[in-house]
């Protein structure tokens, strides 16, 4: 079969412009609950456009249409790039595209409905979970299936954190969405009061320690020493660092229930391998730094290799911040704060947005057989998104700290010093400074979307023939 | 001189830091003439700006600081700009034969000490703290404070400058890492029954 001879970029390109697509919306979606924060009026009184209904929504945009996307696009290309050969088959690959964005048509849908089941990052009521089942079966049979018929011996790295992040995310999704039905919109869960807590954090945290995670890491491994043109620093470390990863990040979860009905033991052993997974994460930073250190001469002039290099220092940067959040004392005054809020985007926007779209415009220049462009305009792009994310994460982390103090000051009688209200009413000039931070992250996205747009006008979608493997080594 | 550069760091940054690197000041003499007394504007302007003045929240009164809980914030704040400004300088010289720049520990120390400049000054604002207004101000000196570095690393390491990029971008890394580490670390203490004292 002559289609034999040549990859799927179909599929790949499919999905790496619905990131781009989702990634707006997901980031506009954000920017205006922001904005709600800071001037509730926004609301308009709709019910469909109110802070808890739409907050699900940008979550579930951003990380399973936006991050997914991504996901998808970067695995399906570095697969057969490095397997040497076609995906295993053309149309479970159009299946799992057209499944996965029917997937985020119903969640855009249910969600402002006020349809969910009420777990956080898996809010989507139970038909839409069993359609996510389908999806990433076909999603496991496609990457594995491919491995499988691979033209070389070896594995390369990525392909791994890639795997392990699609296996991962399968049995989460499979035990945190179990559930019992009452009708097609409702259901309860199958577990009960601090089980279902744990589960549910179990999920939560290794929705990003394995999603936005391991997942984003596999391209990392991948874009960044094409990107920069030379070899990973450490082959070693790599493979030491995915083990170490893999092992700690499962058991992180009980860091978000501390001081909760959760037996003390669960928490301090979820703080003690919270604290445990810097090394791991460590490690992979230091790699992704040490590939890119090696090529500095081009940093200034490349700015595609400058998105990839700020997005490992803020994977460095978070990866040190959770750790230090999940040791129990600083946890009783940072939880429930701002600074998680903080935290949050500076892995989001600052490792997986950054490190998605530095490897889009890898990918894209490629799969559309045309030259990116503007490099002047992935400029403009890096600086408004390091701007925005700064703004974000300095305003979070003082406002963090305030509420934190308010929160516990007391008087000399024992009464609270101050009221709930009059917290949320400190905060307004840091909503404010957080809502403009995400005003320039989108900005510099929609950039990013012009640059992308004016790249492929008119191009013919590419088809690459798969070169021979290279003499085993 | 006392104070000497800290003028021409603001109108002709390039060659000021040319100027501070030809000094070849000792770490002692930087702390003297520079570090010590600029740390002691945000120190006594917080002490100043929290028992007199206090912040307001929404419309209650404004909340003010016990003189003895200031008294110790202050103190300790001075304390951790000392400390920070070696650190960083320190940490700077470790990072330094990573981009094959060979300089002492203390011209490391003080292009820590004279990057901070800018934030040291705005700690003037803390006499009188409106938050929003703090705010405002702060956000083009913290722009100024990393202008300063990705100019200074350059000049003061004696590295080219598509290097000094690089190294700058990592002496920015290990800044915020070290930031968090403080609030943790604040955290921590406040945890331990440290908290500050209000007055209301």
């Amino acid at each position: 079969m002559a289609d034999q001879q040549t990859y799927n970029y179909k599929v790949v390109r499919q999905f790496s412009i619905m990131t781009i697509v989702w990634g707006i919306v997901g980031m506009l979606v954000g920017v205006i609950i922001a904005a709600q924060l800071a001037w509730p009026v926004l609301n308009f009184d709709i019910p469909w456009l109110t802070f808890g209904r739409l907050r699900p929504l940008h979550t579930n945009a951003v990380v399973f249409a936006f991050g997914g996307s991504a996901l998808f696009a970067t695995s399906y290309y570095v697969v057969q790039r490095t397997c040497h050969v076609r995906l295993l088959s053309d149309k479970l690959a159009a299946f799992t595209f057209w499944g996965w964005q029917l997937v985020i048509v119903l969640a855009a849908i249910t969600l402002p409905l006020g349809l969910t089941q009420s777990k956080e990052y898996a809010e989507l009521i139970w038909p839409i979970d069993i359609l996510i089942t389908l999806v990433w079966v076909s999603y496991a049979i496609v990457f594995f299936g491919t491995i499988i018929k691979r033209r070389v011996p070896h594995i390369y790295v990525a392909n791994w954190f890639y795997g392990a992040f699609i296996l991962t995310i399968a049995i989460l999704h499979l035990f945190n969405s179990a559930a019992v039905p009452t009708s097609w919109q409702h259901s309860y869960s199958a577990y009960s009061g601090v089980q279902d807590a744990m589960v549910q954090w179990w999920y939560g945290h290794n929705a990003v320690g394995f999603f936005l995670t391991a997942g984003f890491l596999g391209m990392m491994y991948y874009f960044v020493p094409k990107q920069a043109n030379r070899p990973v620093y450490s082959y070693r470390l790599s493979v030491v660092h995915f083990w170490a990863l893999i092992f700690t990040y499962i058991w992180a979860g009980p860091h978000h229930l501390h001081y909760t009905a959760l037996p003390d033991w669960t928490q301090t052993l979820g703080m003690v391998m919270s604290l445990i997974l810097l090394a791991p994460s460590w490690g992979g930073m230091i790699n992704g730094i040490m590939t890119l250190s090696g090529a500095w001469e081009k940093l200034r002039t490349d700015p595609v290799l400058r998105l990839l290099i700020v997005s490992i220092s803020f994977y460095g940067m978070s990866t040190f911040e959770g750790p230090m959040m999940s040791i129990k004392t600083v946890n009783a005054l940072s939880h429930y704060t701002d600074w998680t809020i903080g935290h949050v985007h500076s892995g989001a926007l600052g490792w997986v947005a950054l490190v998605s779209m530095g490897s889009l415009y890898y990918l894209i220049p490629r799969l559309f057989n045309r030259e990116l462009y503007s490099l002047k305009l992935v400029e403009v792009h890096f600086w408004t998104a390091t701007i925005g994310i700064v703004l974000y994460i300095a305003s979070m982390w003082v406002a963090g700290i305030m509420q934190g103090l308010m929160w516990r000051a007391t008087n000399s009688d024992g009464t609270l010093t101050y009221s709930f209200v009059e917290s949320v009413q400190a905060m307004h000039p840091y909503f404010i400074v957080r809502f403009l931070g995400g005003a320039f992250f989108l900005l510099g996205t929609l950039v990013m979307a012009w640059n992308i747009w004016k790249t492929i006008a008119g191009a013919k979608p590419a088809t690459a023939t798969i070169p021979a493997p290279a003499a085993a080594h | 001189m006392v104070l000497q550069h800290v003028w021409g760091l603001f109108t002709n940054p390039k060659s000021e830091w040319v100027a501070i690197r030809d000094d070849e000041c000792t770490i002692g003499k930087c702390y003297a003439i520079h570090v010590m007394i600029l740390a002691a504007i945000p120190a006594i302007s917080g002490f100043i700006g929290t028992t007199q003045f206090g912040w307001q929240i929404g419309a209650g009164d404004p909340v003010k600081l016990t003189l003895q809980s200031a008294g110790l914030i202050s103190i300790l704040y001075y304390l951790a700009m000392l400390v920070g400004v070696y650190s960083l300088g320190w940490m700077i010289h470790w990072m330094g034969s990573t981009y094959d720049a060979d300089v002492p520990l203390s011209q490391c120390v003080v292009l820590a000490a004279y990057t901070a400049t800018p934030l040291f000054l705005i700690g003037l604002m803390e006499l009188y703290p409106v938050l929003w207004i703090n705010m405002v101000l702060g956000i083009p000196a913290l722009a100024y404070t990393v202008y300063l570095l990705y100019t200074g690393v350059p000049i003061m390491m004696g590295i080219s400058e598509d290097r000094g990029f690089l190294f700058s971008s990592a002496v920015l890394a290990v800044g915020l890492v070290a930031f968090v580490a403080l609030l943790a670390a604040t955290a921590i203490l406040w945890g331990m029954g440290l908290e500050p004292q209000f007055t209301r």
